[in-house]
This record gives C-alpha cells, structure tokens and sequence, in this order.
C-alpha cells in the first residue's frame, strides 16, 4: 500500500512515515505544493495525508485537481484549524475523512486503514489476524469459526486494535477514538472496558491478544 | 430623555415667558397710546371751553353724559396749572367703580376764576385693552399649541434619517459581513455621521477580519508543534525497555502537551461562539441529539457504575445551530458524568421548557454560579480545564436562554430555559 503524506512541517511527516511504516505501508512524503502536485501528477496511491495549509498553495487546491483529473486515490485532510468551514468544504471536495490536529498516530492509521478497506471494498473487507477474524461489512467477529458477541464500542475499540496491531496505544487515544471528547485526564475506565472485550476474546478462543504495557497503554498482539 | 422633550422642556417655557413680557409690554404700550388719545380729545373740549369762554366772557353750560362730564367751581386760587389725573369713582347704579379721565384748568370769566374739570370715561379704553389682552393670550395659547404640534412632526421627519442610521448600526453584525445600507439625506450633520458611521464600521469589520485570523493561525501555529510533541512521545513510547521513570516522564510530556491542546481548542471554540461565527441556524431535534449523546456514553457509564434515568420527551425541536446544539448537550452531560461519584445518578429531562441534567457528587465548595466562569473548577484536579461550563454558558448566552446550576437534596442541577 502506497502512501503519500503532503505536510510541510518536517518533523510529523517523518513520525507519521514511520509509523505507517511500521503497519507495512510504503510512504512518500511531498514538503510543499508543487512537489504534492507533481507527485500525484505521476503516481497512484492508495491513500493521501493532505495538510490544507502549506506552503506555494492550499491543499484543498490539490484536492481539486485531483478530482479534475478524476483519480481515485483516497484523501484524509489532515489539519491544524480545527474550522467547521474548512471540514465541510473538504468533505464537499470528495475527500474521504477529516483529522485534525495534534492527532494519535494510532487514530491516524486506523483512519487510514478505514480508508483503504473502504477503497477495496470487495477484496478486502475481511480483516484477518491470526486466528481472529473481522468482516467490516457484516460487523461479525469470528476466532477459529466460533462467533464472538460484542457492543458497539467494544466492536470499535478491536477494530482500533487490528488496525494498530503489535503497536502500543495509549489510553488516551482509547478514550478519544471511542468517545471523542474530552473526558479528563484520569482514563482508568478504559481498563475495565479492555478487561471486558479481553475476556469475550479469551472465552471464544484460547489467545489472549490484549497486554497491557505498565502506565502507558495497550498493546494487541499474536502469540 | 427624548430630544424632543428635552427641546420642549426648554422652548416652551422661553416662548412662554417671551410672550408673557411682550404681551405685557404691548398692553402698557396700547394702554398708554390710548390714554394719550383720551387726553388729546381732552385738550380739544379745553380748548373749546376757552374759546367759548373769550367770545361769550361766560362759562359754558355744564354736561353730564355718561362718557363726558363738564364741571365748573368757584376758585380764589389763580394758580391752578392745567393738570390729567385719573380718579376712580364708585358708580352706584351699577355698582362697580369706573375710571375717568380728568383735567382741570383754570378759566377766567366775568373776572371770576373758576376751576373748570373735564372728566371722560376710560372704560372704553379699558375695554380695548382687555379685548386686545385675550386675544393676545389666546394668540399665545394658539401659537404654542402649533408650536408643539408641528415641532413633533417636523423633528419626526428630520430626525428620520438619525433614526435610520441608528436601526442599521443596531443591526450591524461583524460576522454577517452585510455593508451598512445608510439613506441619503441633505443634512450636513447626517451626512458627516453616515460618513463616520461608514468609516468606522469598515474599519472594526477589517480589524475583526485581522483578529479572526490572528486567532485561527495562532491556534494553527499551537497545534502543530503540539502535534509534533504529541507523535513523537507515541513513537518514543513504542521503543522496548524503557525503565518505569521514563515512562512516568513520557506519561507526564503527553498529559501536558494533550491539555494544551485541549485549552487552545476550548478557548478558540468560545472565541468562535462569542463572535457569532456560528451562524445558520436550523430546527434541532433536540430530543434526538440528546438521546444520541446518551447512547455514545452509556458504555462509558455502565463501567463507571452510574445509572442514567431519562424523562424525555420526543420531538422537541429548538431553533439553533446545530454543532452548538451537540456541543451544549455533550458538555452537560460529560460534566454530569466526570463530576459523578462511582455507583452515582444522573437524571436528563427535557420537555418544551427546558432541559435539566441532575448528577450525584460531591458537595460543591464555591458558590455554584461561580462554575460558569472560565477557569473556575471545584476541584484542584487537572483532569478538567474548567472550560466546559463556560463553554455551555457562552451558547445559552447567545441565544438568550437562561442557564441555572443548584445543588439541591444532594444533586448537582443544571438547567437551560428555553425561551
């Protein structure tokens, strides 16, 4: 999977390159406006990281172009003003999600995951990690065959695991991915939530996929 | 005070007080010319009387008429100088007294000397006059009354392009971005007022349009250094063996940098809400966003023990902005749900009139109104910013709704009145 990341600032472009590195993606990264135009000129990617201000030109330009030029990569905006107006024009634009910053890098690639997945419909709907299977069509979780019975969130929250699998996410970004807002500094509730869907993985199968890592978070894992 | 009563206030007396001195001036002015003509005619019978007196060298038949009346006396005294007095005599028959005019002057006949007496009556004289004073006064009464009448609708109509211009500057909003539609008008005053008016709106709608973008990019420029910090500590945090006090440190770098985060997000967001920039407004269902609010948390509350009750009734529509409706909405209710103790309560109610959200907590220990301004926590933990309820204030504000907090019988309350 080819990744372009068009953001002008030097050091989060290469923290998100390395990041979806780490998740088998192949990333290019533009700096500025005629470089992202140039690239996306000449190659295909899967996905686009579009920062809407950089330098040389807006980025919702570039999104234009590219839907002039009727291609079909897909676009995340990723942005600093968190502005309602920029979201929807974005949206509007026929870009496929919105992030804006600072972000989890974890809610990044689950974002872009979603993304991709959404791109290959057909092929890849089914999310496959050892034993453990996902069909994001139906929502149905399966391990060795035996259907296991989730909520919505619980559903969310392994989806948010396999999508950053063998990474470690902390619980922060747990709390924001699945609830969104700002629930305060203490995410202690996070633990009895994990220990739930923990369980009910256990119980379906034998593999506990869930360690947790000492003060910091979460960490989904094969055997 | 109005302009127009103030300039009533001022005018009327004047013009009365004017009228009431000219009109006494113009009454002693009459008054006075009149006597003179009375004397004048006077003067004339004198000097009949003296000329019969030295043709015939006899005194003339005395006269009693009502209007004139000749007397003559016996005088040993030949100094008498010709003199006008004015006597008031008692008349019985109509039992009222009357003026006359007299003049006395000295006549010699058949070497007699004999004080001859002239008398008019003034009370024609005094009948003029007092015709002239009413209508005078009621000239005065007409005036004033036209006066006030046609000053009411005259400074109606010239002020018309004041009150004009007033309207337009009350209905100016900066974030409409609408120019000031001012009317023409001839007046130099009005003219130089739209002028100012015009300048200045222009200038406070560029420096507003200045601010607004200071504010964005200051917040973009925060973000992304933060969120330069932010995914450096994840990818640090992912490296094996770190030993536990990096770990502490790392936890401590990222809770700092998120709540920086958060505090630039929240001040911007109630500097957006106070400059109207949420603008279209749309017929909420608040029943509905309400209900979608509770369903995102009630995992969240089934960890923490919290039992929800809900009285709500269906379909309730409130006209307002929608983003700021689910902002309102979800800071209540995430306030009822932080600020709740583990196995607490939380109770929403929302019928036509308002919506109110009651949770168990702790006893506040400031006064509860004190928790709408920034910055104001009831607890010292860091886990609040102490942004949310002045956030929820801030959207009532805007659409005039009254918000309360009280804790009554052990429960946190705080309602919004829709009006």
């Amino acid at each position: 999977m080819k990744i372009l990341i068009i953001e002008d600032e030097k050091a989060l472009s290469e923290s998100i390159a390395m990041y979806l590195a780490s998740q088998e993606y192949t990333c290019e990264i533009a700096g500025d406006y005629t470089t992202a135009i140039h690239k996306t000129e000449y190659n295909d990617y899967d996905c686009i990281l579009l920062d809407i201000t950089l330098p040389g030109g807006n980025g919702l330009k570039i999104l234009e172009r590219l839907k002039e030029d009727k291609k079909t990569d897909g676009v995340l905006i990723i942005s600093a003003k968190n502005s309602l107006d920029d979201k929807i024009k974005g949206l509007n634009l026929g870009a496929d999600d919105y992030l804006s910053k600072p972000f989890h890098l974890s809610e990044l690639n689950a974002r872009v995951a979603a993304i991709i997945r959404r791109k290959y419909f057909d092929g890849n709907s089914v999310l496959q990690f050892d034993n453990l299977r996902i069909d994001t069509q139906t929502r149905m979780v399966t391990i060795e065959n035996n259907p296991v019975e989730l909520t919505k969130k619980e559903y969310e929250l392994l989806l948010y695991f396999v999508s950053n699998k063998r990474r470690l996410i902390s619980k922060e970004a747990i709390a924001e991915h699945l609830w969104g807002s700002d629930m305060g500094g203490n995410f202690d509730f996070i633990y009895t939530h994990i220990k739930n869907l923990r369980k009910k993985l256990m119980d379906a199968g034998d593999a506990d996929y869930i360690k947790s890592v000492y003060g910091m978070g979460y960490k989904f894992t094969g055997q | 005070m109005k302009l127009l009563v103030k300039y009533n206030r001022v005018n009327i007396p004047i013009t009365i007080v004017a009228l009431l001195i000219s009109s006494m001036g113009f009454y002693f002015i009459i008054h006075y010319a009149l006597i003179h003509q009375l004397d004048k005619d006077l003067r004339i019978e004198q000097m009949e009387i003296m000329h019969y007196v030295k043709e015939k060298n006899a005194l003339p038949e005395t006269s009693n008429y009502k209007d004139q009346q000749i007397e003559f006396h016996l005088t040993s005294n030949d100094n008498i100088k010709t003199r006008f007095s004015t006597e008031d005599v008692f008349d019985k028959r109509e039992n009222e007294t009357e003026s006359y005019r007299r003049l006395e002057f000295l006549v010699t006949a058949n070497g007699k000397s004999y004080v001859a007496e002239v008398k008019k009556s003034q009370q024609e004289t005094e009948d003029i006059v007092q015709l002239i004073l009413i209508i005078t006064l009621a000239v005065i009464i007409f005036l004033i009354l036209i006066l006030f009448i046609a000053n009411r609708f005259l400074l109606a109509s010239l002020w018309k392009p004041f009150h004009h211009t007033l309207e337009e500057l009350k209905q100016f909003n900066l974030s409409s971005k609408n120019k000031l539609k001012l009317p023409q008008t001839d007046i130099n005053e009005f003219k130089e007022l739209n002028e100012t008016a015009r300048s200045m709106t222009q200038k406070v709608s560029n420096d507003y349009e200045l601010l607004k973008n200071f504010t964005e990019n200051a917040s973009h420029e925060i973000q992304t250094p933060l969120a330069i910090i932010k995914n450096k500590i994840e990818l640090l945090s992912q490296s094996e063996n770190l030993t536990n006090t990096q770990i502490h440190s790392i936890q401590s770098i990222s809770d700092a940098a998120s709540r920086l985060s958060k505090l630039t997000q929240s001040l911007l967001l109630l500097a957006k809400i106070e400059n109207h920039q949420f603008k279209n407004s749309e017929n909420v269902n608040l029943s509905f966003v309400i209900n979608h609010c509770i369903e995102n948390f009630e995992e969240l509350n089934a960890l923490k023990n919290i039992c929800i009750e809900k009285i709500i009734t269906d379909d309730i529509f409130i006209e307002m902005n929608e983003s700021l409706a689910e902002i309102l909405v979800s800071n209540i209710i995430i306030n009822a749900i932080k600020h709740n103790c583990p196995g607490g309560a939380i109770k929403i109610e929302l019928d036509t009139g308002s919506l109110a959200v009651s949770n168990t907590g702790i006893p506040p220990q400031i006064h509860t109104s004190e928790l709408f301004e920034r910055f104001k926590k009831d607890s010292p933990s860091a886990d609040s910013l102490g942004l949310g309820l002045s956030i929820v204030k801030t959207i009532c504000d805007t659409y005039g709704f009254p918000v309360i907090y009280i804790y009554e019988n052990g429960m946190h309350i705080i309602k919004v009145i829709f009006t």
